[in-house]
Protein backbone atom coordinates (compact mmCIF):
# COMPACT_ATOMS: atom_id res chain seq x y z
CA UNK A 1 0.00 0.00 0.00
CA UNK A 2 1.06 3.57 0.46
CA UNK A 3 0.40 6.24 -2.06
CA UNK A 4 3.48 7.14 -4.04
CA UNK A 5 5.08 10.56 -4.09
CA UNK A 6 4.11 11.11 -7.70
CA UNK A 7 0.42 10.73 -6.88
CA UNK A 8 0.78 13.40 -4.22
CA UNK A 9 2.63 15.69 -6.62
CA UNK A 10 -0.02 15.27 -9.29
CA UNK A 11 -2.74 15.87 -6.71
CA UNK A 12 -1.11 19.12 -5.65
CA UNK A 13 -0.84 20.16 -9.29
CA UNK A 14 -4.52 19.32 -9.69
CA UNK A 15 -5.35 21.48 -6.69
CA UNK A 16 -3.61 24.42 -8.33
CA UNK A 17 -5.49 23.90 -11.60
CA UNK A 18 -8.76 23.32 -9.80
CA UNK A 19 -8.22 26.58 -7.88
CA UNK A 20 -8.46 28.40 -11.18
CA UNK A 21 -11.50 26.45 -12.34
CA UNK A 22 -13.15 27.11 -8.99
CA UNK A 23 -12.83 30.85 -9.63
CA UNK A 24 -14.21 30.62 -13.16
CA UNK A 25 -16.92 28.02 -12.73
CA UNK A 26 -17.66 27.84 -9.04
CA UNK A 27 -17.56 31.52 -8.22
CA UNK A 28 -18.40 33.27 -11.48
CA UNK A 29 -20.47 30.63 -13.28
CA UNK A 30 -18.55 30.41 -16.55
CA UNK A 31 -17.44 27.14 -18.10
CA UNK A 32 -13.96 26.94 -19.50
CA UNK A 33 -13.19 23.79 -21.45
CA UNK A 34 -9.84 25.23 -22.51
CA UNK A 35 -8.28 25.57 -19.09
CA UNK A 36 -5.74 22.80 -19.73
CA UNK A 37 -4.44 24.68 -22.75
CA UNK A 38 -3.20 27.46 -20.45
CA UNK A 39 -1.45 24.69 -18.58
CA UNK A 40 0.17 23.70 -21.88
CA UNK A 41 1.22 27.30 -22.52
CA UNK A 42 2.86 27.43 -19.10
CA UNK A 43 4.56 24.05 -19.43
CA UNK A 44 5.85 24.60 -22.96
CA UNK A 45 6.96 28.20 -22.49
CA UNK A 46 8.94 27.52 -19.34
CA UNK A 47 10.21 24.16 -20.62
CA UNK A 48 11.43 25.60 -23.92
CA UNK A 49 13.11 28.54 -22.24
CA UNK A 50 15.13 26.24 -20.04
CA UNK A 51 15.85 23.49 -22.58
CA UNK A 52 16.54 25.62 -25.64
CA UNK A 53 17.71 28.93 -24.21
CA UNK A 54 19.23 27.94 -20.90
CA UNK A 55 17.06 30.21 -18.77
CA UNK A 56 17.23 29.63 -15.00
CA UNK A 57 14.12 27.90 -13.68
CA UNK A 58 12.63 30.75 -11.60
CA UNK A 59 12.77 33.18 -14.51
CA UNK A 60 11.36 30.57 -16.91
CA UNK A 61 8.55 29.87 -14.45
CA UNK A 62 7.63 33.54 -14.21
CA UNK A 63 7.68 33.94 -17.99
CA UNK A 64 5.63 30.74 -18.35
CA UNK A 65 2.94 32.04 -16.01
CA UNK A 66 3.07 35.42 -17.76
CA UNK A 67 2.56 33.72 -21.12
CA UNK A 68 -0.42 31.83 -19.70
CA UNK A 69 -1.97 35.07 -18.44
CA UNK A 70 -1.34 36.68 -21.82
CA UNK A 71 -3.06 33.76 -23.55
CA UNK A 72 -5.89 34.21 -21.04
CA UNK A 73 -6.16 37.83 -22.09
CA UNK A 74 -6.34 36.91 -25.76
CA UNK A 75 -9.12 34.37 -25.15
CA UNK A 76 -10.79 36.29 -22.37
CA UNK A 77 -11.40 39.65 -24.02
CA UNK A 78 -13.75 38.33 -26.70
CA UNK A 79 -15.12 35.55 -24.48
CA UNK A 80 -16.34 37.26 -21.33
CA UNK A 81 -18.99 39.20 -23.21
CA UNK A 82 -20.59 36.04 -24.51
CA UNK A 83 -23.46 34.14 -23.00
CA UNK A 84 -22.35 31.38 -20.67
CA UNK A 85 -22.94 28.43 -22.99
CA UNK A 86 -20.89 30.09 -25.69
CA UNK A 87 -18.03 30.63 -23.28
CA UNK A 88 -17.68 26.86 -23.04
CA UNK A 89 -17.62 26.52 -26.83
CA UNK A 90 -15.11 29.28 -27.45
CA UNK A 91 -12.71 28.14 -24.74
CA UNK A 92 -13.02 24.59 -26.02
CA UNK A 93 -12.14 25.73 -29.54
CA UNK A 94 -9.25 27.79 -28.29
CA UNK A 95 -7.89 24.93 -26.23
CA UNK A 96 -7.95 22.49 -29.10
CA UNK A 97 -6.33 25.12 -31.34
CA UNK A 98 -3.43 25.46 -28.92
CA UNK A 99 -2.97 21.70 -28.94
CA UNK A 100 -2.99 21.70 -32.73
CA UNK A 101 -0.39 24.47 -32.83
CA UNK A 102 1.86 22.61 -30.42
CA UNK A 103 1.48 19.47 -32.51
CA UNK A 104 2.40 21.21 -35.73
CA UNK A 105 5.26 23.46 -34.66
CA UNK A 106 7.47 20.42 -34.80
CA UNK A 107 10.79 22.29 -35.05
CA UNK A 108 10.15 24.21 -31.86
CA UNK A 109 7.97 22.00 -29.69
CA UNK A 110 8.91 18.58 -30.91
CA UNK A 111 5.34 18.08 -32.16
CA UNK A 112 3.52 14.96 -31.11
CA UNK A 113 6.83 13.46 -29.95
CA UNK A 114 6.74 15.95 -27.12
CA UNK A 115 9.32 18.12 -25.47
CA UNK A 116 12.01 16.13 -23.72
CA UNK A 117 14.88 16.93 -21.42
CA UNK A 118 13.22 19.36 -19.04
CA UNK A 119 15.26 19.27 -15.83
CA UNK A 120 13.46 17.81 -12.80
CA UNK A 121 13.10 20.77 -10.47
CA UNK A 122 9.67 20.19 -8.92
CA UNK A 123 9.73 18.44 -5.58
CA UNK A 124 6.90 17.42 -3.30
CA UNK A 125 7.49 20.18 -0.70
CA UNK A 126 7.70 22.71 -3.51
CA UNK A 127 4.34 21.74 -5.09
CA UNK A 128 2.84 21.39 -1.63
CA UNK A 129 3.72 24.95 -0.74
CA UNK A 130 2.60 26.14 -4.18
CA UNK A 131 -0.78 24.47 -3.71
CA UNK A 132 -1.18 26.03 -0.27
CA UNK A 133 -0.35 29.44 -1.69
CA UNK A 134 -2.88 29.02 -4.49
CA UNK A 135 -5.55 28.13 -1.96
CA UNK A 136 -4.59 31.09 0.21
CA UNK A 137 -5.09 33.39 -2.78
CA UNK A 138 -8.36 31.80 -3.88
CA UNK A 139 -9.74 31.81 -0.36
CA UNK A 140 -8.90 35.49 0.15
CA UNK A 141 -10.34 36.31 -3.24
CA UNK A 142 -13.62 34.58 -2.47
CA UNK A 143 -14.05 36.46 0.80
CA UNK A 144 -13.35 39.90 -0.60
CA UNK A 145 -15.20 42.55 -2.53
CA UNK A 146 -14.07 40.80 -5.70
CA UNK A 147 -15.44 37.42 -4.68
CA UNK A 148 -18.79 38.91 -3.75
CA UNK A 149 -19.05 40.61 -7.11
CA UNK A 150 -18.29 37.28 -8.81
CA UNK A 151 -21.06 35.54 -6.88
CA UNK A 152 -23.44 38.39 -7.72
CA UNK A 153 -22.59 38.02 -11.41
CA UNK A 154 -23.09 34.26 -11.21
CA UNK A 155 -26.50 34.42 -9.55
CA UNK A 156 -27.99 37.32 -11.54
CA UNK A 157 -25.87 39.14 -14.04
CA UNK A 158 -28.49 41.75 -14.90
CA UNK A 159 -29.07 42.66 -11.27
CA UNK A 160 -25.31 42.72 -10.72
CA UNK A 161 -24.84 45.24 -13.50
CA UNK A 162 -27.65 47.30 -12.01
CA UNK A 163 -25.71 47.47 -8.76
CA UNK A 164 -22.83 49.10 -10.62
CA UNK A 165 -20.78 45.92 -11.00
CA UNK A 166 -18.61 45.90 -14.11
CA UNK A 167 -19.52 42.32 -14.97
CA UNK A 168 -17.26 41.97 -18.00
CA UNK A 169 -14.35 43.43 -16.09
CA UNK A 170 -14.75 41.12 -13.12
CA UNK A 171 -15.12 38.10 -15.43
CA UNK A 172 -11.94 39.04 -17.27
CA UNK A 173 -10.10 39.45 -13.97
CA UNK A 174 -11.16 35.96 -12.90
CA UNK A 175 -10.26 34.55 -16.28
CA UNK A 176 -6.74 35.97 -16.11
CA UNK A 177 -6.22 34.80 -12.57
CA UNK A 178 -7.37 31.30 -13.49
CA UNK A 179 -5.17 31.24 -16.59
CA UNK A 180 -2.26 32.14 -14.33
CA UNK A 181 -3.05 29.25 -11.98
CA UNK A 182 -3.32 26.81 -14.87
CA UNK A 183 -0.07 27.99 -16.40
CA UNK A 184 1.68 27.61 -13.08
CA UNK A 185 0.29 24.10 -12.75
CA UNK A 186 1.75 23.45 -16.19
CA UNK A 187 5.17 24.74 -15.19
CA UNK A 188 5.23 22.46 -12.15
CA UNK A 189 4.02 19.54 -14.22
CA UNK A 190 6.67 19.90 -16.92
CA UNK A 191 9.46 20.26 -14.42
CA UNK A 192 8.29 17.18 -12.58
CA UNK A 193 7.77 14.71 -15.39
CA UNK A 194 10.67 16.23 -17.44
CA UNK A 195 8.59 15.51 -20.53
CA UNK A 196 5.44 17.05 -21.99
CA UNK A 197 3.45 16.33 -25.12
CA UNK A 198 0.39 18.13 -26.46
CA UNK A 199 -1.95 15.20 -25.76
CA UNK A 200 -1.57 15.75 -22.02
CA UNK A 201 -3.40 19.05 -22.14
CA UNK A 202 -6.54 18.42 -24.16
CA UNK A 203 -10.07 19.19 -23.09
CA UNK A 204 -10.50 16.02 -21.03
CA UNK A 205 -8.18 17.49 -18.44
CA UNK A 206 -10.20 20.72 -18.39
CA UNK A 207 -13.35 18.66 -18.01
CA UNK A 208 -11.78 16.66 -15.19
CA UNK A 209 -11.07 19.89 -13.30
CA UNK A 210 -14.65 21.04 -13.79
CA UNK A 211 -15.87 17.67 -12.50
CA UNK A 212 -13.72 18.16 -9.41
CA UNK A 213 -15.26 21.58 -8.74
CA UNK A 214 -18.79 20.24 -9.11
CA UNK A 215 -18.00 17.13 -7.10
CA UNK A 216 -16.74 19.21 -4.20
CA UNK A 217 -19.60 21.71 -4.27
CA UNK A 218 -19.79 24.69 -6.55
CA UNK A 219 -19.32 27.49 -4.07
CA UNK A 220 -16.83 25.81 -1.78
CA UNK A 221 -13.04 26.16 -1.92
CA UNK A 222 -12.54 23.44 0.65
CA UNK A 223 -14.91 21.21 -1.32
CA UNK A 224 -12.78 21.70 -4.42
CA UNK A 225 -9.63 20.76 -2.49
CA UNK A 226 -11.29 17.75 -0.94
CA UNK A 227 -12.49 16.46 -4.27
CA UNK A 228 -9.15 17.14 -5.97
CA UNK A 229 -7.55 14.94 -3.32
CA UNK A 230 -10.23 12.26 -3.44
CA UNK A 231 -10.56 12.09 -7.21
CA UNK A 232 -6.83 12.53 -7.70
CA UNK A 233 -5.96 9.52 -5.60
CA UNK A 234 -9.02 7.46 -6.47
CA UNK A 235 -7.59 5.96 -9.68
CA UNK A 236 -4.57 4.80 -7.63
CA UNK A 237 -6.72 3.32 -4.91
CA UNK A 238 -8.74 1.54 -7.58
CA UNK A 239 -5.65 0.15 -9.26
CA UNK A 240 -6.58 -3.36 -8.09
CA UNK A 241 -9.47 -3.25 -10.56
CA UNK A 242 -7.00 -2.76 -13.44
CA UNK A 243 -8.85 -1.72 -16.61
CA UNK A 244 -12.17 -1.47 -14.79
CA UNK A 245 -10.97 1.39 -12.64
CA UNK A 246 -12.08 4.17 -15.03
CA UNK A 247 -15.55 2.67 -15.01
CA UNK A 248 -15.53 2.49 -11.20
CA UNK A 249 -14.30 6.06 -11.04
CA UNK A 250 -17.24 7.19 -13.17
CA UNK A 251 -19.73 5.21 -11.12
CA UNK A 252 -18.44 6.73 -7.88
CA UNK A 253 -18.62 10.27 -9.29
CA UNK A 254 -22.12 9.71 -10.66
CA UNK A 255 -23.33 8.17 -7.42
CA UNK A 256 -22.09 11.08 -5.33
CA UNK A 257 -23.51 13.69 -7.69
CA UNK A 258 -26.79 11.79 -7.69
CA UNK A 259 -27.12 11.64 -3.92
CA UNK A 260 -25.57 15.03 -3.25
CA UNK A 261 -26.59 17.15 -6.22
CA UNK A 262 -24.84 20.19 -4.76
CA UNK A 263 -21.56 18.33 -4.40
CA UNK A 264 -19.83 17.10 -1.28
CA UNK A 265 -19.95 20.42 0.57
CA UNK A 266 -22.40 22.54 -1.44
CA UNK A 267 -21.72 26.17 -0.58
CA UNK A 268 -20.18 25.46 2.79
CA UNK A 269 -16.57 25.71 3.82
CA UNK A 270 -14.60 23.61 6.23
CA UNK A 271 -11.53 24.82 8.09
CA UNK A 272 -13.01 28.23 8.68
CA UNK A 273 -10.21 29.15 11.06
CA UNK A 274 -7.92 29.32 8.04
CA UNK A 275 -7.06 33.01 7.83
CA UNK A 276 -8.64 35.63 10.06
CA UNK A 277 -11.76 37.69 10.06
CA UNK A 278 -13.53 35.43 7.59
CA UNK A 279 -17.19 34.77 7.57
CA UNK A 280 -19.01 31.61 6.84
CA UNK A 281 -19.94 30.94 3.25
CA UNK A 282 -23.50 30.31 4.42
CA UNK A 283 -26.03 28.19 2.62
CA UNK A 284 -27.83 25.03 3.51
CA UNK A 285 -27.14 21.67 1.91
CA UNK B 1 -28.54 74.27 -16.24
CA UNK B 2 -31.49 71.98 -16.02
CA UNK B 3 -34.10 71.96 -13.29
CA UNK B 4 -34.72 68.28 -13.95
CA UNK B 5 -32.54 65.70 -12.30
CA UNK B 6 -33.63 63.12 -14.85
CA UNK B 7 -35.18 63.70 -18.19
CA UNK B 8 -36.26 61.31 -20.95
CA UNK B 9 -36.89 62.93 -24.30
CA UNK B 10 -38.99 61.16 -26.89
CA UNK B 11 -37.62 57.71 -26.16
CA UNK B 12 -38.72 54.73 -28.25
CA UNK B 13 -38.04 51.02 -28.20
CA UNK B 14 -39.27 48.27 -30.47
CA UNK B 15 -38.95 44.51 -29.83
CA UNK B 16 -39.54 42.77 -33.15
CA UNK B 17 -43.13 43.59 -34.03
CA UNK B 18 -43.99 45.14 -30.69
CA UNK B 19 -43.57 48.84 -30.16
CA UNK B 20 -42.88 48.60 -26.44
CA UNK B 21 -42.28 52.30 -25.88
CA UNK B 22 -43.13 55.03 -28.35
CA UNK B 23 -42.11 58.66 -28.17
CA UNK B 24 -42.30 58.77 -24.40
CA UNK B 25 -40.97 61.69 -22.41
CA UNK B 26 -40.73 62.26 -18.69
CA UNK B 27 -39.29 64.84 -16.35
CA UNK B 28 -38.22 64.21 -12.80
CA UNK B 29 -37.63 67.34 -10.74
CA UNK B 30 -34.89 67.42 -8.10
CA UNK B 31 -36.31 65.85 -4.95
CA UNK B 32 -39.57 64.91 -6.62
CA UNK B 33 -41.54 61.67 -6.61
CA UNK B 34 -43.25 60.83 -9.88
CA UNK B 35 -45.15 57.72 -10.88
CA UNK B 36 -45.68 55.78 -14.05
CA UNK B 37 -48.94 53.85 -14.09
CA UNK B 38 -50.76 51.90 -16.73
CA UNK B 39 -52.19 48.45 -17.47
CA UNK B 40 -49.93 45.41 -17.68
CA UNK B 41 -47.77 45.41 -20.76
CA UNK B 42 -48.01 49.16 -21.19
CA UNK B 43 -44.22 49.48 -21.29
CA UNK B 44 -43.55 50.83 -17.82
CA UNK B 45 -40.78 48.42 -16.91
CA UNK B 46 -39.29 48.86 -20.38
CA UNK B 47 -38.97 52.58 -19.60
CA UNK B 48 -36.96 51.63 -16.49
CA UNK B 49 -34.83 49.26 -18.52
CA UNK B 50 -34.15 52.00 -21.04
CA UNK B 51 -33.24 54.53 -18.36
CA UNK B 52 -30.85 52.11 -16.65
CA UNK B 53 -29.26 50.97 -19.91
CA UNK B 54 -30.44 47.34 -19.95
CA UNK B 55 -31.56 47.90 -23.55
CA UNK B 56 -30.24 50.50 -25.98
CA UNK B 57 -32.68 53.16 -27.14
CA UNK B 58 -34.03 53.09 -30.69
CA UNK B 59 -34.43 56.83 -30.59
CA UNK B 60 -34.62 59.70 -28.16
CA UNK B 61 -32.27 60.58 -25.34
CA UNK B 62 -31.97 60.38 -21.59
CA UNK B 63 -30.29 63.06 -19.52
CA UNK B 64 -29.11 62.87 -15.92
CA UNK B 65 -28.59 66.37 -14.56
CA UNK B 66 -28.33 67.61 -18.09
CA UNK B 67 -25.71 65.01 -19.04
CA UNK B 68 -26.47 62.54 -21.80
CA UNK B 69 -26.43 59.00 -20.37
CA UNK B 70 -28.13 57.01 -23.12
CA UNK B 71 -25.75 54.52 -24.70
CA UNK B 72 -23.60 54.11 -21.61
CA UNK B 73 -23.13 50.62 -20.14
CA UNK B 74 -25.46 49.64 -17.32
CA UNK B 75 -22.89 49.71 -14.54
CA UNK B 76 -21.69 53.16 -15.55
CA UNK B 77 -25.22 54.55 -15.45
CA UNK B 78 -25.67 53.07 -11.97
CA UNK B 79 -22.48 54.65 -10.77
CA UNK B 80 -23.53 58.00 -12.16
CA UNK B 81 -26.41 57.85 -9.72
CA UNK B 82 -29.39 55.82 -10.90
CA UNK B 83 -30.29 52.75 -8.84
CA UNK B 84 -33.30 50.52 -9.09
CA UNK B 85 -35.29 47.69 -7.63
CA UNK B 86 -36.95 44.96 -9.64
CA UNK B 87 -40.55 43.98 -10.13
CA UNK B 88 -39.73 40.31 -9.68
CA UNK B 89 -37.30 40.55 -6.78
CA UNK B 90 -33.75 39.83 -7.95
CA UNK B 91 -31.58 39.30 -4.91
CA UNK B 92 -28.29 37.43 -5.03
CA UNK B 93 -29.20 34.05 -3.58
CA UNK B 94 -25.65 32.84 -3.04
CA UNK B 95 -25.02 35.71 -0.61
CA UNK B 96 -26.51 36.57 2.76
CA UNK B 97 -28.54 39.69 3.51
CA UNK B 98 -25.59 41.88 4.48
CA UNK B 99 -23.49 40.65 1.56
CA UNK B 100 -26.31 41.52 -0.83
CA UNK B 101 -26.04 45.12 0.29
CA UNK B 102 -22.26 44.99 0.14
CA UNK B 103 -22.27 44.02 -3.54
CA UNK B 104 -23.51 47.49 -4.37
CA UNK B 105 -20.70 49.03 -2.31
CA UNK B 106 -18.05 46.67 -3.70
CA UNK B 107 -17.50 48.14 -7.17
CA UNK B 108 -16.40 51.30 -5.41
CA UNK B 109 -14.39 49.45 -2.78
CA UNK B 110 -11.32 51.00 -1.25
CA UNK B 111 -8.81 48.17 -1.45
CA UNK B 112 -6.98 46.72 -4.44
CA UNK B 113 -6.81 43.25 -5.92
CA UNK B 114 -3.43 42.60 -4.32
CA UNK B 115 -4.70 43.76 -0.93
CA UNK B 116 -7.55 41.29 -1.38
CA UNK B 117 -5.64 38.16 -2.32
CA UNK B 118 -2.71 38.73 0.01
CA UNK B 119 -4.93 39.71 2.93
CA UNK B 120 -3.16 43.04 3.49
CA UNK B 121 -4.26 45.64 6.06
CA UNK B 122 -6.16 47.89 3.60
CA UNK B 123 -8.50 44.96 2.97
CA UNK B 124 -9.30 44.55 6.63
CA UNK B 125 -10.00 48.25 6.93
CA UNK B 126 -12.03 48.37 3.73
CA UNK B 127 -14.11 45.36 4.71
CA UNK B 128 -14.78 46.80 8.14
CA UNK B 129 -15.89 50.12 6.69
CA UNK B 130 -18.17 48.54 4.07
CA UNK B 131 -19.69 46.26 6.66
CA UNK B 132 -20.52 49.07 9.03
CA UNK B 133 -21.97 51.05 6.12
CA UNK B 134 -23.95 47.98 5.06
CA UNK B 135 -25.30 47.48 8.57
CA UNK B 136 -26.29 51.14 8.66
CA UNK B 137 -28.31 50.69 5.49
CA UNK B 138 -29.92 47.54 6.87
CA UNK B 139 -30.82 49.43 10.03
CA UNK B 140 -32.48 52.11 7.94
CA UNK B 141 -34.89 49.60 6.42
CA UNK B 142 -35.24 47.60 9.61
CA UNK B 143 -33.34 44.51 8.45
CA UNK B 144 -30.44 44.65 10.87
CA UNK B 145 -31.46 41.53 12.80
CA UNK B 146 -31.44 39.50 9.60
CA UNK B 147 -27.93 40.45 8.42
CA UNK B 148 -26.64 36.87 8.42
CA UNK B 149 -29.76 35.26 6.95
CA UNK B 150 -30.12 33.94 3.44
CA UNK B 151 -32.41 36.28 1.51
CA UNK B 152 -34.56 33.36 0.33
CA UNK B 153 -35.57 32.74 3.96
CA UNK B 154 -37.00 36.24 4.41
CA UNK B 155 -40.68 37.00 3.94
CA UNK B 156 -41.62 38.81 0.78
CA UNK B 157 -42.01 42.24 2.35
CA UNK B 158 -38.53 42.10 3.84
CA UNK B 159 -37.03 40.96 0.55
CA UNK B 160 -38.48 44.10 -1.01
CA UNK B 161 -36.88 46.19 1.72
CA UNK B 162 -33.57 44.44 1.16
CA UNK B 163 -33.74 45.37 -2.51
CA UNK B 164 -34.22 48.98 -1.49
CA UNK B 165 -31.30 48.86 0.93
CA UNK B 166 -29.13 47.34 -1.78
CA UNK B 167 -30.16 50.03 -4.26
CA UNK B 168 -29.36 52.74 -1.70
CA UNK B 169 -25.88 51.28 -1.25
CA UNK B 170 -25.16 52.30 -4.83
CA UNK B 171 -25.48 55.94 -3.64
CA UNK B 172 -28.17 56.97 -6.07
CA UNK B 173 -29.43 60.44 -6.85
CA UNK B 174 -32.40 58.86 -8.58
CA UNK B 175 -34.13 55.75 -7.34
CA UNK B 176 -36.37 53.71 -9.61
CA UNK B 177 -38.86 51.50 -7.77
CA UNK B 178 -40.60 48.90 -9.90
CA UNK B 179 -43.84 47.84 -8.21
CA UNK B 180 -42.32 47.93 -4.75
CA UNK B 181 -45.64 47.39 -3.00
CA UNK B 182 -46.69 44.35 -5.04
CA UNK B 183 -47.51 41.41 -2.83
CA UNK B 184 -47.52 43.42 0.39
CA UNK B 185 -50.45 43.35 2.81
CA UNK B 186 -52.19 46.65 3.71
CA UNK B 187 -50.18 47.15 6.87
CA UNK B 188 -46.93 46.49 5.06
CA UNK B 189 -47.99 48.97 2.38
CA UNK B 190 -48.44 51.73 4.94
CA UNK B 191 -45.14 50.81 6.50
CA UNK B 192 -43.55 50.89 3.10
CA UNK B 193 -44.91 54.34 2.23
CA UNK B 194 -43.45 55.70 5.44
CA UNK B 195 -40.11 54.07 4.70
CA UNK B 196 -39.90 55.58 1.23
CA UNK B 197 -40.81 59.02 2.57
CA UNK B 198 -38.12 58.73 5.21
CA UNK B 199 -35.45 57.67 2.74
CA UNK B 200 -36.58 60.34 0.34
CA UNK B 201 -36.00 62.95 3.04
CA UNK B 202 -32.79 61.56 4.47
CA UNK B 203 -31.01 60.93 1.19
CA UNK B 204 -32.47 63.84 -0.82
CA UNK B 205 -33.54 61.25 -3.36
CA UNK B 206 -35.61 61.78 -6.43
CA UNK B 207 -37.86 58.82 -7.08
CA UNK B 208 -39.73 57.29 -9.98
CA UNK B 209 -42.33 54.77 -8.97
CA UNK B 210 -44.09 52.14 -11.04
CA UNK B 211 -47.05 50.93 -9.05
CA UNK B 212 -50.47 49.40 -9.40
CA UNK B 213 -51.71 50.21 -5.92
CA UNK B 214 -53.64 53.42 -6.31
CA UNK B 215 -53.38 54.13 -2.61
CA UNK B 216 -49.60 54.33 -2.93
CA UNK B 217 -49.57 56.22 -6.20
CA UNK B 218 -52.14 58.83 -5.20
CA UNK B 219 -50.62 59.44 -1.82
CA UNK B 220 -47.01 59.71 -2.87
CA UNK B 221 -46.78 61.16 -6.35
CA UNK B 222 -46.14 64.79 -7.22
CA UNK B 223 -46.91 63.99 -10.83
CA UNK B 224 -48.24 60.97 -12.66
CA UNK B 225 -47.60 59.63 -16.14
CA UNK B 226 -50.13 57.18 -17.52
CA UNK B 227 -48.96 54.77 -20.20
CA UNK B 228 -50.94 52.51 -22.47
CA UNK B 229 -49.59 50.44 -25.36
CA UNK B 230 -46.17 52.06 -25.03
CA UNK B 231 -47.46 55.58 -25.39
CA UNK B 232 -48.22 58.40 -23.00
CA UNK B 233 -51.94 58.41 -22.41
CA UNK B 234 -52.13 61.25 -19.92
CA UNK B 235 -50.09 63.09 -17.34
CA UNK B 236 -50.90 65.38 -14.50
CA UNK B 237 -51.42 65.80 -10.80
CA UNK B 238 -52.87 62.76 -9.01
CA UNK B 239 -56.26 64.42 -8.67
CA UNK B 240 -56.38 65.27 -12.38
CA UNK B 241 -55.32 61.84 -13.52
CA UNK B 242 -57.85 60.17 -11.29
CA UNK B 243 -60.68 61.93 -13.05
CA UNK B 244 -59.37 61.67 -16.58
CA UNK B 245 -61.89 59.65 -18.64
CA UNK B 246 -59.15 58.27 -20.91
CA UNK B 247 -57.35 56.85 -17.93
CA UNK B 248 -60.47 55.30 -16.49
CA UNK B 249 -61.18 53.76 -19.87
CA UNK B 250 -57.72 52.24 -20.14
CA UNK B 251 -57.89 50.81 -16.66
CA UNK B 252 -61.44 49.60 -16.43
CA UNK B 253 -62.18 49.13 -20.08
CA UNK B 254 -64.80 50.65 -22.30
CA UNK B 255 -68.40 49.77 -21.84
CA UNK B 256 -69.27 47.61 -24.77
CA UNK B 257 -72.46 48.09 -26.65
CA UNK B 258 -74.13 44.88 -27.57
Amino acid sequence: MGISVSVLVFTCISIIGVSGVFLITGLTGMFSLGQASFMAVGAYTSGLLVVRFGFPFPLAAVVGVGAGVLAGLVVGIPTVRLRRDYVALVTFGFGEAIIAILNNLTQITGGAMGLVGIPPVTTLPFVGISAMLSLFIVWNFKFSRFGRQCIAVRTDELAARSMGIHADGIKLLVFLLAAGFSAYAGVLYGFYTTYVDPGLFNWTRSAEWIIMVFFGGLGSVSGAVLSAILLGTLPEVLRFASEWRILLYCIIVLAIINYRPKGLLGEREIFLSFGKGLRKGGGKP
Amino acid sequence: MSEWVLEARHISKRFGGVQAVQDFSLHLPQGGIISIIGPNGAGKTTVFNLITGVYPLDSGEILLKGEQISGLPQHVITRKGIARTFQNIRLFLGLNVLENVLTALDPDGSYSFLDAVLQLPPKKRGERDSKSRGMELLRMVGLEPYAGEQPANLPYGLQRKLEIARALAAKPKVLLLDEPAAGLNPREVQDFIELVYRLHQDHSLSIILIEHRMQVVMEMSDWIYVMNFGKLLAEGLPTEVQKNPEVIKAYIGEEESC
